[in-house]
């Protein structure tokens, strides 16, 4: 659709320019009608209408009641998709990249799963709202660096406290697996010797089971005590346990970072061997070369980012936008992560360029959206256009994985998110930057 | 403070005649490996009866050798034996000419700190963007010669495989400094060397911290000390010719030695790890003009039709790269399987394809290391004359190579040469060295057998005459020493 | 050992035809169902149903779309070593030096349809040093093949957090800080170089003018940094120059004005929208990334729409990759312009053709599909511009360097004899060191005694 009469539906249907700007988000009850609908649980429906009450969608299709009262936005020639879901993130946690006192990620030590993402999150970063205004409206945010860095939360990307934005209570424990080889091509300065390596991956690999072991006494002595303290001494303190605890319950997943061919086979194993049910993998570029081992474990995968160098110097070249297909081919459960925080808002062409390289665009779009919410066990709320799910969706006047598509409006939990953020109020201010000047500027002094 | 004019030229006749001096004085007598309480009797040695391998293609099968106070007297199918020569009989032996290394850090103490190889670090006041010439590597005017210890082991581990002669440079970075050319014999410093005062040696070993450390900044550095010397070298004729209202010229060490490299008093031996650094050194030869012996060229199976016809002489590494630990214990029959079953149209599409990936990645990995190891083979067929040398290597790892370069297709005949012949043309030295003819020093190799032969062992190298015996006792570490030795 | 190279190194031009295609000439509009003719390396005829020579390479492009080659102007590949760090100003260093023609970026960006990449010094100095216009001619093991023979000379400065970390900010340096440590001192720094180099030309040329006349003229010190300062100040050396913030971007104006230098592009130049009136002025050009921003402070103030607003200005802009990975999708990089700030398809793809190819010097020869021009095209399955467009054959100077259909997987010019096969050998992701690690010879090992981490973020 012509890029100009998108922009000025935009600003007619949503407000005028100035008045967006002061815009609040807010509930209500909306109607989208005449959309095409892209459910992606129950397929497309041309011509349909979305209603949309408080933080629900409370009715899907081409023939509905829309209630009395009801803001309508016409969806004439335009698209509704559910919010995308970007499972890898470390966004609120991380605002300039360079500036240490600006990242929350990555805690002192190796074993720290208790540190707790969420309460670090900033709600007012400004990666927020230019990642929602590419639709995505729930993200994975992670605590990294370490063995066990941290409990990671699924976080709506509206809200303005953490616990509002908290989508689902999902949170996650990480764990980075131990990883055999040298895990870069080139090394700076003396390398390690493969024996070297070797020993350091066996300890690693041993400080982990130590630190599993000690979990599992731990949940024993805990689970006995909470049946009946009497005469008992209470447990010592143990924070670090008590994060682990819930994922030998199978109550909260694992999510286990790991990359290379070797690690996950090993972390297949690990897995297996310590019998976890609710676990998922994340990252996993080299998923395609076992990926019918990771499909016969039955463990789903965050694949990502798309947009990535191939792992080995004798790979093909579009070894890593191909990967997450071959991965479904062989029967893996997959969602696409961007890695990224700055740039999540590029989920979308990550999902485009696995889908162009052989995931084809219908399971790329369910890779970003019900996909992750079936892995996270959020599929009754989140993830499709359905009646009774949260309303976390977006309007386009495209294909949203395409770049020359334009993001209209957005919904999360209901609420209607003005499109908005840093990035744009910076073109508005200096497309035209002189407009309100009325005497012309000397460019540069004139000795020069 | 006056400055040196030009290192005059050491041509071959003119040192044959020092030589022939210096000879008057029995160095032999000094040198050899006998108690130095008995008394030498003699300082002519006939080894009678011995295969001799005058030089690549001109074998005695049986003859005799003989030199005096370390010039070679006679040497055919027959010959005169001396009254007062010590006869060694050469039955089942092969003798040699001496083995030249054509560029190496033999017999430079190897610095103190294992990871420092030049300059001081000191960190005190180092102005990063300009430091003095020591702290950036800079010394091409550090003469070797006062730095010589012939009780450097490096010196009898390089004998026992047979050599008898070496180009050796201080250790260093970018320009380490001005090489002699050394016996590996002498009681001091002084009675090793046979020429001083050149090559000049440069590497692409970028200063530690500060300017020029890196490639790009090192051949900027080069030219501009090149550009300025010459500059220096106008300046400084016109103020001999007439000082009069001149400013005093600058002068340094540096840019003096550079002055040389512009007259080519000083030739330029570049040592390249690489393919791309010859490419390189080809480019600043052929900007500048200068005489350059490029050595190294590890990877140089890239650059042989470049170098053929480059106006350099040519020393090639004997540093050959590990084999991979894959390969260690795979037998030669299933290495030579994987090698013909290589596929060059494979395709990895998915999960199944993994392992026949592998196989072709250890086929094209053998067919790499192949390059490596036949590099020799290459150049030779091309036409190129070369020498060898062990610079940036260990003197244990010389055998292993050898036998290497052999097997994948150098002729001992082009090995040889590459090792006598070549070495001394390359070094100006034929006249003295490099074969085994009359009236030449008594630099000899012998064995018991074929030199590049895995089993044979070396008996004895004789430098300038005198005698080393090899220990025989754990067997030799001549180039062909045993495997697993 | 034919084995390891794949594709039979043509360095002569060769013949080919692409039939049927439609061609996005970029600068005279978009053809359907149009044949390109390339002979001799060069774009010889446009048309439909062209005659070609016996033993033109016959391609089929119906329902396929052809483009210009791309052009990176802000690369690091192909290089053995990105950035002397010592000093801040190192003019006299070149790429040209160390180029390095094994590097497998060059096919990886050829995959992505690039065919001339601007490959540069690192951003660690002021005044770094000369940058290398490449040809992705994969395959040589020359590096003199691989050169954009006729190229402009450029050379590159830097602004801002990178110099000023580096050299005067920097927490264990045992040498001591050097100036700049603030921007204030970045400016001093170019000043007086421009003015030493003014000066040491002045004194040149006076003594060339003495010595015509006077055998005992002698000549100046001879300082090969400033030779390259006069040739700067000759107009001879494009000026690239790697700025954020809108300040710095105007200070440099300033400071080139006043040595009458005006041909100058921007690079990364995050900020530029902000001060896009004074930079059409000057005549400045820039060159940016489609959407990095927030790795460090002095692009937290970012817009995405940078490169809209800058076109809409009248600057003439680039989208560059600065990275192994970004520039293997640099058509896909154009095409975010249109979801910020409306380009046109047009307008789009000049950002990784025509243009680049002007801030570079060679758009005479380059970035367009015109007749006369290099046969530089890249062939894709759909129009380039549309998130799901797979480039299929890539050309230089007419001869096929890519072919998503016929390439084998494993097109490595070097292999190492003895490193262990299958290894996981690690990434580069968008927002990933720029700098392949790959690339880099011993470079910490140079430093080792600074803590010194000059690759990590030199961006």
């Amino acid at each position: 659709m012509n890029t100009f009469f998108a922009v000025l539906l935009a600003t007619l249907t949503f407000g005028q320019p100035g008045q967006q700007q002061d815009q609040k988000a807010r509930q209500g009850t909306f109607a989208i009608t005449n959309a095409h609908i892209e459910t992606v649980s129950d397929g497309i429906i041309e011509n349909g209408t979305v209603v949309i009450e408080g933080d629900r969608i409370i009715a899907v299709g081409a023939n509905v009641d829309i209630p009395a009262g009801a803001e309508i936005i016409d969806g004439n020639g335009l698209r509704v998709y559910p919010g995308m879901i970007d499972s890898g993130t470390a966004l609120g946690l991380q605002e300039v990249g360079s500036v240490a006192e600006t990242n929350d990620t990555n805690e002192v030590g190796e074993v720290t799963p208790h540190m707790d993402a969420l309460s670090a999150v900033n709600p007012n970063s400004v990666a927020i709202p230019i990642t929602r205004v590419a639709g995505i409206t729930t993200v994975i945010t992670e605590p990294s660096g370490g063995l066990l860095p941290g409990t990671a939360s699924l976080i709506n990307l509206f809200g303005y406290t953490p616990e509002q934005m908290h989508a689902g209570g999902v949170k996650m424990l990480i764990l980075q697996f131990p990883q055999k080889s040298s895990g870069g091509g080139f090394r700076f300065g003396p390398q390690r010797s493969p024996e070297e390596r070797e020993k350091r991956y066996t300890e690693a690999l041993d400080k982990l089971n130590e630190i599993w072991d000690r979990a599992e006494l731990y949940d024993r002595i805990s689970t006995a005590y909470a049946a009946d303290p009497n005469g008992k001494e209470k447990p010592v303190y143990a924070p670090e346990m008590d994060a682990i605890r819930p994922v030998l319950s199978g109550e909260r997943a694992l999510m286990v970072k790991v990359s290379a061919e070797k690690d996950i086979l090993a972390a297949i194993d690990w897995v297996n061997a310590r019998k976890l049910s609710n676990v998922v993998f994340s990252g996993v570029s080299e998923g395609w070369r076992v990926a019918d081992k990771l499909a016969e474990a039955g463990i789903a995968c965050l694949v990502g980012p798309v947009q990535a160098t191939p792992t080995r110097g004798s790979d093909r070249y579009d070894r890593a936008y191909a990967n997450v297909g071959l991965m479904a081919d062989a029967g893996v459960k997959v969602a696409i992560r961007s890695g990224d925080t700055d740039n999540a808002r590029n989920l979308s062409f990550h999902a485009g360029f696995a889908a162009a390289y052989g995931l084809g665009k219908e399971a790329a779009l369910r890779a970003v959206t019900l996909g992750p919410a079936e892995m996270f066990g959020i599929d009754e709320d989140y993830g499709s256009i359905s009646v009774g799910k949260k309303a976390n969706l977006f309007i386009s006047d495209g294909d949203p994985f395409e770049t020359s598509t334009n993001i209209l409006a957005l919904f999360i939990d209901g609420f209607n998110v003005p499109i908005e953020s840093r990035q744009i109020d910076l073109y508005r201010e200096f497309l035209n930057r002189d407009e309100g000047r009325l005497q012309p500027v000397e460019v540069l002094p004139a000795d020069h | 403070m006056s400055h040196l004019s030009s290192a005059s030229r050491v041509n071959s006749v003119l040192l044959f005649g020092l030589l022939s001096i210096v000879m008057l004085v029995p160095r032999s007598v000094q040198a050899q490996k006998n108690s130095p309480d008995i008394p030498v009797v003699s300082n002519v040695v006939a080894i009678q009866g011995a295969r001799i391998v005058q030089a690549p293609g001109r074998v005695i099968e049986s003859g005799t050798i003989v030199f005096r106070d370390g010039v070679i007297e006679s040497v055919g199918r027959r010959v005169d034996i001396p009254y007062d020569a010590q006869i060694i009989d050469g039955d089942s032996l092969t003798v040699y000419a001496g083995l030249i290394d054509v560029l190496s850090n033999v017999a430079v103490p190897a610095p103190a700190s294992p990871t420092q190889r030049g300059p001081g670090q000191q960190q005190q006041a180092t102005n990063r963007a300009f430091p003095t010439f020591e702290r950036a590597g800079i010394t091409p005017e550090k003469d070797v010669r006062p730095l010589l210890d012939p009780s450097d082991k490096s010196v009898e581990a390089h004998r026992n495989l047979g050599f008898t002669t070496v180009v050796t440079v201080p250790h260093g970075r970018m320009l380490p400094g001005t090489a002699s050319i050394a016996l590996l014999s002498g009681s001091d410093a002084a009675a090793m060397v046979v020429q001083g005062e050149q090559p000049v040696v440069f590497e692409y070993q970028g200063a530690r911290g500060v300017y020029p450390g890196t490639p790009m900044a090192m051949m900027s550095k080069f030219r501009q000390l090149f550009r300025e010397a010459d500059r220096r070298m106008k300046v400084q004729a016109m103020y001999d010719d007439d000082p009069t209202g001149m400013t005093l010229p600058p002068y340094d060490a540096v840019h003096g030695t550079f002055g040389s490299i512009i007259n080519r008093d000083k030739r330029v031996f570049a040592f390249t790890r690489d393919a791309l650094e010859v490419h390189r050194t080809l480019s600043l030869q052929s900007e500048l003009g200068f005489d350059l012996v490029l050595t190294g060229l590890s990877g140089g199976f890239d650059t042989v039709d470049k170098v053929a016809a480059a106006d350099a002489g040519v020393a090639l590494t004997l540093n050959v790269p590990d084999k991979p630990e894959w390969a260690a214990e795979v037998g030669k029959d299933s290495l030579d399987q994987i090698l013909a079953a290589f596929d060059e149209e494979t395709r990895t599409a998915t999960f199944r394809d993994v392992e026949a990936e592998r196989r072709n990645l250890e086929a094209k990995q053998l067919q790499s290391r192949a390059r490596y190891v036949s590099m020799p083979a290459q150049y030779a067929d091309a036409g190129v004359s070369f020498a060898f040398t062990s610079y940036g290597m260990e003197a244990k790892d010389v055998t292993s190579s050898v036998r290497e370069y052999v097997g994948a297709g150098l002729s001992r005949d082009d090995m040889l040469a590459a090792f006598t012949t070549h070495a001394a043309d390359l070094l100006g030295l034929s006249g003295s060295m490099g074969s085994l003819d009359e009236g030449k020093m008594a630099n000899l190799v012998v064995t018991n057998g074929d030199l590049f032969a895995e089993k044979t062992k070396v008996r004895y190298v004789f430098v300038d005459g005198s005698k080393y015996e090899i220990a025989s006792a754990k067997g030799g570490n001549g180039p062909n020493g045993r495997r697993g030795r | 050992m034919a084995a390891l190279l794949f594709v039979a190194i043509q360095l002569n031009a060769q013949n080919v035809v692409i039939r049927n295609a439609t061609v996005l000439t970029v600068t005279q509009g978009t053809l359907e169902n149009t044949d390109v003719l390339i002979t001799g390396g060069v774009i010889s005829e446009i048309g439909s149903g062209l005659r070609a020579p016996r033993g033109t390479e016959e391609v089929d492009g119906t329902d396929k779309f052809l483009m210009p080659g791309i052009i990176d102007a802000h690369s690091h590949i192909a290089l053995s070593s990105i950035n002397e760090g010592s000093s801040p100003v190192t003019a006299e260093v070149s790429m040209e030096d160390v180029v390095n023609p094994y590097h497998i970026g060059i096919y990886r960006a050829l995959a992505g349809g690039v065919t001339t990449s601007h490959t540069m010094h690192g951003s660690a100095n002021v005044i770094g040093g000369q940058n290398e216009t490449i040809k992705h001619r994969w395959g040589t093991t020359d590096p003199d093949d691989v050169r954009f023979r006729g190229a402009p000379r450029t050379i590159k400065f830097a602004l801002g957090e990178n110099p000023t970390r580096n050299h005067g900010r920097r927490a264990s340096n045992a040498s001591g800080a050097i100036v700049p440590a603030t921007r204030m001192g970045v400016e001093q720094v170019l000043r007086a170089h421009f003015e030493n180099g003014q000066r040491y030309m002045t004194a040149w040329d006076a003594y060339n003018a003495e010595a015509a006349t006077n055998p005992r003229a002698v000549p100046p010190v001879y300082n090969d940094r400033l030779e390259v300062m006069a040739d700067i100040l000759r107009g001879e050396i494009l000026v690239h120059c790697h700025s954020y913030r809108a300040d710095e971007i105007l200070m440099l104006t300033r400071v080139l004005g006043d040595y009458g230098v005006h041909n100058i592009t921007f690079q990364h130049a995050n900020e530029a929208f902000k001060v896009a009136p004074e930079l059409a002025e000057f005549g400045a050009h820039a060159s940016v990334f489609a959407d990095w921003w927030s790795y460090k402070f002095e692009v937290y103030y970012s817009t995405a729409y940078n490169a809209a607003i800058l076109t809409r200005n009248g600057v003439v802009t680039s989208v560059n990759s600065d990275s192994g990975e970004l520039n293997r999708h640099l058509y896909h990089e154009a095409a975010k312009s249109q979801r910020y700030g409306n380009l046109s398809d047009t307008e789009a793809l000049s950002l990784v053709t025509i243009n680049p190819a002007i801030q570079l010097g060679i758009q005479d020869r380059v970035g367009s599909i015109e007749i006369g021009k290099d046969g530089d095209v890249v062939l894709f399955d759909s129009h380039p511009l549309s998130v799901y467009a797979i480039p299929e054959l890539t050309f230089v100077d007419g001869v096929k360097y890519f072919d998503r259909f016929e390439d084998p997987d494993d097109v490595r010019l070097q292999i190492s004899p003895s490193a262990s096969i299958g290894a996981y050998e690690g990434q580069i992701t968008g927002r990933d060191r720029v700098h392949d690690h790959t690339e880099v010879v011993n470079f910490f090992d140079l430093f080792s005694d600074i803590d010194f981490d000059i690759d990590s973020d030199n961006r």
